[in-house]
Order: C-alpha cells, then sequence, then structure tokens
C-alpha cells in the first residue's frame, strides 16, 4: 500500500475508520461473486462526503486505485478489492435526507439500503420501486453503480428510470451535480443521470442522490401456476404478453430451483416442472378486471395446478420462495454461479433447450430462475469448488451461455453489470471500436484509471483468487442473490 | 440554408469527415434548434427513415432516425402498443429529433420520458465514427449507457441514426376530467393529493387561467386528469377519483370532458410564435408562474413541464436564471435555443471531448 496515502489518509481518519490490519480487512476480501477474493491495501471508512471527496482527491494525486463498496452484494464481483487498492466503504453515509412526499421524491446519501427508503416512504402511502433480491441489504449507491433491477422492473423500469438527480465526485476529483427534483430532470441537455448510472463505479462515486418514490399499488393480484414442463411456462408468459396485460412481475422458476427454494424457506410450492408466478398491480377495480382475463389465459395455457395469493401473508410466502431461490441453491451445491443474461423473450424457450443440452455436455447440474416478463435469465451453475477444476468448467459453461445469449439477439447482462466476472465477455457484445470509445471516455474521467480499476474492460490487471463457499453473510441467511 | 439528405450512414459519415461544422436537423419542425448555426453544413436526417425490426411480442421497436413520428405511432397502434413517454409534434416531427430534443407528451406522467424508453442507438459521431450504444433487449446493463446520454443532447455529441425503444400495449379506452381551482395553490395541492393517492392517471396537466379572464369569476385554474384502462372498470373508476377529489381537494367545478387527442396536447393551444420548454419541479410552479404570469402556458406531467409563449425571450431567460431552470426553445428566432441556467458540465465536457474532440456538431 502507498505508505504517503496512508500517512494522509492518517490525517483525517481515526483508527477506527482506516483499516490495514488483515483481520480487519478479511471482510472486504471479497462480495457475492464468492468464486474471487484480494486483499485491498486499506479500507476507509468515511462518514460524510467531505471525506469521501478528500478521500478520491489524494487517490488521484498519489495514483491509488479505490473501489467504492456498499455492502458488497455484486454479483459480478463489482466490488471486489484492487489488489493494494484503497476499498472507500459507503455503508456510515446512509441518511435519508429528505422525503418529499408531495412531489414524491426522496434524497438520501449512497450507503442508505434500498429497503430503507421503501420503509421511510411507506408512511405516505410510497415505495421505492426496483426491488433487487438484496434489497435488505444492498445500498442505493452500488444499485445506481450497477443499474440494478429486479423481478418488478418490467413495468417500471431499473435504478436507472427511479435516479433524478445526484452530486458526485468523478474519478479525477472534480465535484458536479446534475439532474433535478423534477421528474423531467433539466428538461434539455445531455442525460447525465442516464450515463452515470452502471457505470460500474468507473467514473467516480454518487454522493448525494434524489430518487423519485411511487404510489403504493392500491391492489396486488399474484398467480402462481404449475406446469410439467418449462417450454409451456414460457408459452404462458408469450401469451399474457399478446393478451395487452402488462404484469408488475413475471417469474419462472424450473424443477431444480424450486426443489431449493422448498427446502430452505417452505413455500409450498407445487411439486412441477415449472413455476410462472405472475402478478399484477395497480388501482383494485382495474386489476380485478384484468385478473379476471389473467386467470382465463392461465386456464388455457396448460397449468395443472394455480393458486391465488389470498392475503398478503400468502403474496409474501409466494415471493419468499422466488425472492430466496438464490441462496437456497446453496443447499443443493456447495458453490454455485450466477449468470444473468438476456434473451428476446420470444427466444427463452429456445434458450432454456440450449441451456440443458449445455448441462449434459458438461456434466453440471444448472437451475433456473428468471424474470421471464423481461428475458432475463439467472441460471445457476452447481459445482464443488473443492474438486479440481471444477470452477473452470462451470466458468466455461457460464461463457457459453453468455456466448447463446449474444448470438439469440440478447445481452451478457441484464441487471448484475459486467464487473470483474465478464469483463472477458464485453467483446462478445461490443466491436473493439465501440469498446475504444468506452475506454475513452473513462480516460477522459479517470485519466489515471483509478475507479474500480480492472473492472467491466477486459484484460483488466486486478488478479483474484478462486475460492470456494458461500459468503458468510450468505451462508447465515443475511443476503441473497440475484 | 441547404440541407444535405444522406441517405445512408456510410454517406453521414462522409459527410461529417469532409465538413468543419455540422448541424443535424430532422425534418425542421423545431425552428428554434436550427437559427444560429451559422457557417454548419445542415444535415437533414429525412432519408435514413423506416421502420427496421418491430417485435410486438418483446414490446421493442428499431427505426431509423430520420422516421416520422407519425408514422411510427401508426405503426404501433396497429399492434395495440405505444410508446408510452408520447412523443410530442407528432404531425411534423422525426422520432430521432424527438429524442435529441427529450420532448414527452402528457402521457408521460404514467410510465415515464424518453429516457425511460430508449434502449439503445447506432450513431455516428463528430470524428465520423459509427456505432452503436444501449442494447436492442428491454433489459441490458453492458457498457457505459451512452443511449440515455444522447436524451436531450440536440446533436452536439453525435448524430443518431437508428434508435431502439420499449414499447407498452396500450390501453383501450379514456376517461377525462377538469377539477376547477380558484387559486393556483390549491391545484397545486389537489397534484400532491393525487401523487400520495393510489389513483393511476394516465395525464395530469394544469392549465392556467385564460389571460383575458383573469380576475374574473371564470378565471379558474383547471386540472385536468385521464384516466385509461378498460372500459367495464372506467366509469367505477371516475365515480371513486372524482368523489376523492372533490372530498380532499375542494375544487369548485368538476366537469366531464370529451376526451380527444388534441384535449391531450399540450401544444394545441399554444400558436404564438417563441415556444418554449421547460423542465421544473412542482414545488417550484408558484415562483415561476408569478414570473411568467402574462405568457399564455400549460403545465404538464404532474407540474414537472411547463410549456409557454413568450414575446419576450430575454425576460423569460432572466427569469429561468433566477429561478435556476433551463429551458429549450423550440419555435421562433432566437439566438440561443437554451436559453435560463447554463447546461455547461464536467461531465459532459468530457464526453464532448471524446466523441466530437473537433467541436465538429453544433
Amino acid at each position: 500500500m502507498n505508505r504517503a496515502l496512508l500517512a494522509a489518509l492518517e490525517n483525517i481518519y481515526p483508527a477506527d475508520r482506516l483499516l490495514t490490519r488483515d483481520v480487519e480487512l478479511l471482510p472486504y476480501e471479497s462480495d457475492a461473486l464468492t468464486a474471487f477474493s484480494a486483499k485491498p491495501g486499506a479500507v476507509v471508512l468515511p462518514v460524510d462526503e467531505a471525506e469521501i471527496i478528500y478521500t478520491v482527491r489524494l487517490c488521484h494525486e498519489m495514483a491509488v486505485p479505490f473501489v467504492a463498496r456498499g455492502s458488497g452484494t455484486s454479483l459480478s464481483g463489482g466490488s471486489l478489492p484492487i489488489p493494494e487498492g484503497l476499498t472507500i466503504g459507503l455503508n456510515r453515509l446512509n441518511r435519508i435526507k429528505k422525503i418529499d412526499p408531495q412531489q414524491r421524491i426522496a434524497v438520501v446519501e449512497p450507503g442508505v439500503i434500498n429497503l430503507h427508503i421503501t420503509e421511510a416512504a411507506q408512511p405516505y402511502g410510497l415505495y421505492y420501486a426496483p426491488d433487487p433480491s438484496s434489497q435488505s441489504i444492498c445500498t442505493i449507491g452500488g444499485n445506481i453503480a450497477f443499474n440494478s433491477g429486479g423481478a418488478h422492473c418490467l413495468k417500471y423500469g431499473m435504478t436507472s428510470n427511479h435516479v433524478l438527480g445526484m452530486k458526485v465526485v468523478l474519478a479525477d476529483g472534480a465535484v458536479t451535480q446534475f439532474g433535478s427534483e423534477s421528474i423531467e430532470g433539466v428538461g434539455v441537455g445531455p442525460d447525465l443521470v442516464g450515463l452515470f448510472v452502471g457505470s460500474e463505479g468507473l467514473f467516480g462515486i454518487a454522493l448525494e442522490i434524489t430518487v423519485r418514490l411511487m404510489p403504493q399499488p392500491e391492489l396486488y393480484r399474484t398467480v402462481l401456476a404449475a406446469y410439467d414442463d418449462l417450454g409451456r411456462a414460457g408459452d404462458a408468459v408469450s401469451m399474457v404478453v399478446a393478451s395487452g396485460l402488462l404484469p408488475g412481475a413475471m417469474e419462472i422458476m424450473d424443477r431444480l430451483a424450486i426443489k431449493a427454494a422448498e427446502a430452505s424457506v417452505n413455500a409450498g410450492y407445487p411439486d412441477a416442472e415449472a413455476l410462472l408466478i405472475v402478478e399484477l398491480e395497480g388501482e383494485a377495480p382495474q386489476v380485478n378486471a384484468e385478473f379476471e382475463q389473467l386467470r382465463r389465459i392461465i386456464d388455457a395455457s396448460g397449468a395443472f395446478e394455480s393458486r391465488v395469493a389470498k392475503s398478503e401473508a400468502e403474496r409474501t410466502r409466494i415471493w419468499k420462495g422466488r425472492k430466496g431461490a438464490f441462496s437456497a441453491v446453496g443447499r443443493l451445491s456447495p458453490d454455485y454461479i450466477v449468470q444473468d443474461g438476456v434473451v428476446p423473450r420470444s427466444r427463452l424457450g429456445e434458450a432454456l433447450l440450449e441451456i440443458n443440452a449445455l448441462k449434459a455436455k458438461y456434466s453440471l447440474d444448472v437451475a433456473n430462475v428468471f424474470h421471464a416478463g423481461d428475458g432475463n435469465l439467472h441460471p445457476l451453475i452447481l459445482y464443488d469448488g473443492r474438486e479440481d477444476g471444477a470452477l473452470e468448467k462451470a466458468e466455461a459453461l457460464a461463457g457459453e451461455i453468455l456466448a447463446l445469449c449474444v448470438n439469440l439477439g440478447g445481452s451478457i447482462t441484464g441487471e448484475h453489470g459486467i464487473g470483474m466476472e465478464k469483463r472477458d465477455y464485453l467483446p462478445a457484445m461490443f466491436s473493439e471500436e465501440e469498446i475504444d470509445i468506452m475506454q475513452a471516455l473513462r480516460l477522459a474521467i479517470d485519466p489515471k484509471e483509478i475507479a474500480n480499476r480492472g473492472k467491466m474492460f477486459p484484460g483488466g490487471e486486478a488478479p483474484a483468487l478462486a475460492r470456494q463457499g458461500m459468503h458468510p453473510l450468505e451462508r447465515a441467511g443475511v443476503i441473497s442473490r440475484e | 440554408m441547404t440541407i444535405s439528405a444522406p441517405a445512408t450512414v456510410d454517406e453521414l459519415q462522409t459527410l461529417i469527415r469532409d465538413s468543419e461544422r455540422i448541424h443535424v436537423i430532422g425534418k425542421g419542425s423545431k425552428t428554434a434548434l436550427h437559427g444560429n448555426v451559422n457557417g454548419a453544413a445542415t444535415v437533414g436526417l429525412s432519408e435514413i427513415s423506416g421502420i427496421i425490426e418491430y417485435q410486438p411480442a418483446e414490446y421493442t421497436v428499431t427505426v431509423r432516425a430520420g422516421t416520422a413520428v407519425h408514422d411510427l405511432s401508426a405503426a404501433l397502434d396497429d399492434e395495440g402498443q405505444y410508446l408510452p413517454f408520447d412523443p410530442l409534434l407528432p404531425a411534423a416531427a422525426t422520432i430521432g429529433g424527438v429524442v435529441a430534443a427529450n420532448l414527452s407528451g402528457s402521457r408521460r406522467f404514467r410510465y415515464g420520458g424518453v429516457r425511460d424508453f430508449i434502449l439503445g442507438a447506432e450513431v455516428v459521431d463528430g470524428a465520423g465514427r459509427a456505432f452503436r450504444v444501449g442494447g436492442k433487449v428491454v433489459k441490458n446493463s453492458a457498457g457505459f449507457d451512452l443511449s440515455k446520454f444522447l436524451v436531450g443532447s440536440l446533436g452536439r455529441y453525435a448524430i443518431m441514426t437508428e434508435l431502439t425503444f420499449k414499447v407498452f400495449p396500450d390501453v383501450p379506452r379514456f376517461r377525462s376530467l377538469a377539477f376547477h381551482y380558484e387559486q393556483l395553490e390549491d391545484a397545486l395541492s389537489a397534484i400532491y393529493f393525487i401523487n400520495q393517492s393510489p389513483y393511476e392517471l394516465d395525464a395530469l396537466d394544469l392549465v392556467p387561467p385564460p389571460l383575458m379572464n383573469r380576475g374574473k369569476k371564470d378565471g379558474c385554474w383547471k386540472l385536468l386528469a385521464r384516466l385509461a384502462g378498460f372500459d367495464e372498470t372506467l366509469p367505477q373508476r371516475v365515480e371513486r377519483f372524482s368523489a376523492a377529489m372533490t372530498g380532499e381537494t375542494a375544487p369548485i367545478q368538476v366537469k366531464p370532458l370529451e376526451d380527444s387527442a388534441s384535449l391531450w396536447d399540450p401544444l394545441a393551444g399554444l400558436a404564438g410564435a417563441c415556444l418554449v420548454k421547460v423542465a421544473l419541479s412542482p414545488k417550484q410552479v408558484p415562483r415561476f408562474d408569478e414570473m411568467v404570469s402574462r405568457s399564455p402556458r400549460r403545465y404538464g406531467v404532474g407540474g414537472n413541464i411547463v410549456w409557454l409563449e413568450t414575446e419576450d425571450i430575454k425576460q423569460l431567460d432572466a427569469a429561468l436564471k433566477s429561478c435556476e431552470l433551463t429551458g429549450l426553445c423550440l419555435r421562433g428566432v432566437v439566438e440561443s435555443a437554451v436559453i435560463g441556467a447554463p447546461l455547461e458540465n464536467v461531465l459532459a465536457a468530457r464526453v464532448k471531448q471524446v466523441l466530437d474532440p473537433q467541436n465538429k456538431l453544433v
């Protein structure tokens, strides 16, 4: 670790907020992409934006790479430390500075936990819409870096669609603001909020964020349908779309994922090859009418059983199995890799057949959980990291799935980002020239490449060590992956 | 003004490489944007038009930038779908122009604006490079999201040649209502009530009293609300909503209106020479409105946008600056289309440096 930097950091951080001893650094060595880890040179825990700005400026001056980190729930290794670099832990910037229910906005610091915004907005009949499965622990700063999604993105979009304004420190120490409290932003001029969200921490750190809140739907109608064939569940999704309905969420789980969810949270799911969850939300009279339409579609779709949540408790139970499915898979296998590819919705069936063929080719199990409404697949590749070469085999299978998604006209990532994990696959989606332009953009903002170095772009330096097992917090059931 | 109209992306690239300064237009419907570009070669995109790929089942459409909004909307309508950001100037505008000037209409209230529905784009930048930004599927988070960046960028960073949007199924039926209030404050309180209520409106605009009637009894503020949904549910929804509004916001009058496209065209009553769009937050409305009380105007999208006519652009510029707001002139002869608080930003400048290092695009 750069000694001059440490000395300068000691000037403003007390010892309990400047961590340098091995035992203190251990919790920061990896994120939710547990196959990788690296030891940071030091970790600082700023408590206000002035400390963040000071720290970033020091890093820039001394050319020391840094990664900003919230709760470390990134599934693409986005918050993996840079070896010998600085990790800036933002969890202590966790103030909700303002809730303005009349204008439906909240102003928050980057370390605020996603679900806490909803909790603060609830008394006003409002909520914060993006709902990654880790929402009880992940921070808004991380959501911004990776443009996080969730099960309810089809109708109201991802994080980017819910951020109205922000104040940021760029990687070279420049501080700037963009957007506004209007849902129309500044109204004219390039959409800088849109550019910053999803930049994977490569542009800088969000210091203060204005998010839009949504009115809580008056009514949810949640249907769980069971199929004896995965393809039939996929066809049901197409039928719903063709009918003109716009559900808040459409999710599919396959047999292995169902089994895992059952073992873990005992959601009471039927024994089936595939489960489809469809949720309608909105004004009661409209939702009830849509629900009649949905029921006819589900009945005609060949489901051998369908259940309607009759209470909020039943709805919660249906979702608990789905949202806990990822960590539940940890019960079936010592290790697994989560993928996040996207395919055009109409090619879901094709993609699933191909994934089945790949399963056989690699003799590995794959559990499938996906946001069927937007074609976002989350295959979970099961392996045992204790076996020689198992991780490499799983990664090779993951790579084939990503190639498949691109070939079908989709994307290598819907909501987890490129991060460390998929950086070598970026060229599958973008041409050399396109990557060069993105790289030039990064250099124009961060000439020393210090912000989250080694992520997103292929061939980055950040070395990573293979390891095995779930994240300790995940094992304890505190976080889950999606 | 001579307009070169390249027919292909290749021709556009050549034009950019061979020119010192380039100004891009769609069909030129937003005249104020094309005023002060002296010496720049004007490139029109009307020849780069047509729908490339429309897959209703995917909720996506890919279209060339010079396509008329009218044609695109008609194609979507044939499949019962629409662009939820509700592009403005459907009669004359190109879809590229709508994105470059960031012009969403009243229906933006329900699901979001241009930025929320753009998925990707093909562009040619100031260096003449043609490349893709964003993706073509409804969900994608690979790479920097330059497609959102282009929304509102006025053709000054890169010229869009192809755009991919997310589209939604449209609802079959509408009902519109007007709630009348004596004071602006009362009308804004009604907006705040709606904002915290579960009533899902398709659109919500606020129309100030007609200028000649100010101070008179019929000089009230009209809050226009539109509900969309199934025929069989609308009567009940309208009744519930009206009852709640009457109970909670005390309008002096509630009037059912005949729903029509022109009722929900925020520019329909604004025929003056100089037309300006301003984004603001509802709480900024009272102060700003006092300064523009002599301009014909309409507040759109729940008080988040104001469309206004002005005869005195200098005075409006000063008013905007004092409220730290920025305006975009769409029509009229102006020195600069962007007025009020300046747009300069360090992040935008860095992007400009990469995409248009020679400052060709004006």
